[in-house]
């Protein structure tokens, strides 16, 4: 079988080996700065205001450096001992369980007993990290209740100006995703792993490609909007912009899988008459990605609806720009009146689209 | 027409000689197959799945590469071959699949018509566009098959074996002296395989093509095929008339475990 390599040359057996280790390190660091910071907190200890120290302040008073030092060593005699003491987590991903504790369950080997408290411990690190208080949670409601009645009691001093920034918004939502469609189209064959094998440089756009739209599509929609602000103005064509783009690098990814999903029969019987590559491509392919195309495009203008709503917030044009303004001086009987006019179009448009597409695939 | 006379003089539609195919997973698909082919012939190609036969059908018109030897398609070297002149030796040959492999969501005229692609104009086809000519000799190939009333269907609401009755028009809309046709009969029901098969005899006895096919059952090997090989791994492991293959010979090629029964149709593949 090609999992079990016949003969490692010494050169690839210490490159697994510094693997493992550094894998190990990691996780036994990690353990045991999730164990500090916890006996950090519980310990009491107070900073110099007097007050006890939040988990802001303890990650920042941590022994990273030490800790990372220990967990290198005892990751260094987890995998010389790992024969007497069971396997490294590090050993086990890098080069396989060993034979003698595969069929054991978890609570009967070393590791299984790491990992476990490694979850354990991330899940008491996280709740002091992000500060979860259910006390106020379940008791301090009465001061979110102006939100919800001013929300439940919506005026109508906004609703002519509400609307119409809300065909602005439909709109901006609709110019952004169709100017995306053609772009996403041509660029998606490029990003098809199916597609992009027959040559090197065919391969290296697939990567370039892939790597470019990962990157884009990283970046939130809200950062594109700031940055197309700075550069066409605040207003409705900077969200234009900002979604377009971010329509483009999710609609390739979408696009491009179901490409890589055909199948490729047709493909080949459309060759095997003695047609070109492009033709190929038209009527092997196309044919059979334009169900899903539209499915997704769809559902890509649906979500560009919900987004152009934050994008106003922060001066992309549409709904959210009036918003904004509303929220921070609280006016909540307005918010009320703007927040049921985004939920009435969004339901609407799910209800559109769903039914479009439950016609066309 | 009578289109053997207007042939070139030679007498041999495909020469393959010395053919091997190793993937890259390091599957040696094909290995030293050396075969002729003379023009008019009905070849019943034979063998277990993965026994390389359609690897071999498939290195004759290139769709896929061999890794070695030599196939002459009326003379001219098709391996040496690329770009448009491949395409214009492909389409002297219609292939025919398993699996149909038509356009579901294309009309069956549609479908049809896709065999004309490699002489038409190329920006033209992208928009699907085609010459009222070309349009009326796919309705003469559905004619053919007798499917001129269902021209206008989605090729996918049509039966099996009328969809690979319409691949079968779409290999005759090329025009093509030669035919492939892998494991056609397959995915069918076995009350309808005749029915496909004798389309396909058709072409050999009133065109004259030269007709290469991969068959399991050997009912229908002994009926439609004038000369017989038989590949075991990848290797050329029998040759012969149909009358020659009897019960021992077939298990020669397909294993102890084989029965040569009637309408036995020994290890399809999926």
């Amino acid at each position: 079988m090609s999992t079990a390599a016949p003969e490692i040359n010494p050169v690839h057996k210490a490159v697994l080996r510094l693997q493992t280790v550094l894998l190990d390190t990691v996780l036994i660091a990690s353990l045991l700065l999730m164990g500090e910071l916890q006996w950090v907190a519980f310990s009491g200890q107070r900073g110099s205001t007097g007050l006890l120290l939040s988990a802001e302040e303890i990650l920042k008073v941590l022994h990273y450096g030490m800790l990372a030092l220990v967990a290198f060593f005892i990751a260094t005699a987890w995998n010389l001992f790992y024969r007497d003491i069971g396997c490294s987590p590090g050993r086990a991903w890098v080069r396989g369980e060993p034979p003698w504790e595969r069929d054991l369950p978890w609570q009967h080997t070393l590791r299984g007993w790491f990992l476990a408290l490694f979850i354990e411990f991330s899940f008491f690190t996280g709740w002091l990290i992000t500060e979860v208080n259910l006390a106020t949670f379940l008791t301090k409601f009465s001061k979110a209740w102006d939100i919800v009645r001013g929300l439940l009691h919506p005026s109508g001093a906004v609703l002519d100006q509400g609307l119409i920034l809300l065909v602005q918004t439909v709109f901006l939502a609709f110019m952004a995703t169709a100017f995306a469609i053609p772009i996403a189209f041509l660029i998606s064959f490029l990003a098809a792993r199916n597609l992009t094998r027959q040559s090197l440089a065919f391969r290296i756009t697939y990567t370039v490609v892939r790597t470019t739209m990962n990157f884009v599509r990283a970046v939130e929609p809200l950062v594109w909007a700031l940055i197309f602000i700075s550069w066409v103005g605040i207003g409705p064509f900077a969200g234009v912009l900002a979604l377009w783009v971010a329509s483009i690098a999710s609609l390739v990814k979408l696009y491009s899988e179901s490409i890589e999903s055909i199948d490729t029969g047709p493909m080949d019987a459309i060759a095997a008459t003695g047609a070109s590559y492009l033709q190929v491509l038209r009527y092997g392919v196309v044919p059979q990605i334009i169900p899903p195309f539209l499915s997704f495009t769809i559902y890509r203008w649906d979500i560009n609806v919900r987004m152009s709503t934050i994008i106003g917030f922060v001066g992309g044009g549409g709904i959210g720009y009036i918003l904004k303004p509303r929220v921070d001086l609280g006016e909540w009987g307005e918010v009320g009146t703007l927040v049921l006019l985004i939920a009435v179009t969004v339901w609407l448009m799910d209800l559109v689209s769903a039914k479009i597409r439950e016609r066309i695939v | 027409m009578s289109a053997v006379a207007s042939m070139p003089a030679t007498q041999e539609a495909i020469r393959i000689e010395h053919l091997g195919k190793t993937f890259p997973s390091g599957v040696r698909a094909l290995d030293d197959v050396s075969v002729t082919v003379r023009e008019g012939e009905f070849l019943v190609v034979l063998g277990l799945s993965g026994s390389g036969k359609s690897t071999l059908l498939r290195c004759i018109n290139r769709l896929i590469d061999p890794t070695d030897g030599k196939v002459f398609i009326f003379g001219i070297e098709i391996t040496a071959l690329a770009g448009s002149a491949l395409r214009a030796m492909r389409r002297r040959i219609g292939m025919i699949f398993q699996q149909f492999n038509l356009v579901k969501r294309h009309s069956v005229l549609d479908n049809v018509l896709s065999g004309a692609l490699g002489r038409g104009h190329m920006m033209r086809s992208l928009f699907m566009s085609f010459t009222p000519d070309e349009v009326a000799f796919a309705r003469a190939c559905l004619q053919r098959v007798g499917l001129a009333d269902r021209a206008g269907e989605r090729a996918d609401r049509l039966s099996g074996g009328q969809q690979q009755r319409v691949a079968i028009s779409r290999a005759l809309m090329q025009r093509p002296r030669i035919i492939l046709a892998d494991e056609p009969v397959a995915s069918l029901d076995p009350a309808l395989r005749h029915s496909v098969m004798r389309h396909i005899e058709a072409l050999n006895r009133e065109e004259g093509m030269t007709v290469i096919c991969s068959l399991h059952d050997i009912d229908l090997v002994k009926r439609y095929a004038s000369r017989i090989v038989a590949l075991k791994a990848g290797r050329l492991a029998w040759e012969g008339r149909p009358e020659d293959l009897d019960a021992a010979t077939f298990r020669a090629i397909y294993g102890e475990d084989a029965e040569p029964a009637s309408n036995s149709s020994v290890g399809e593949e999926p």
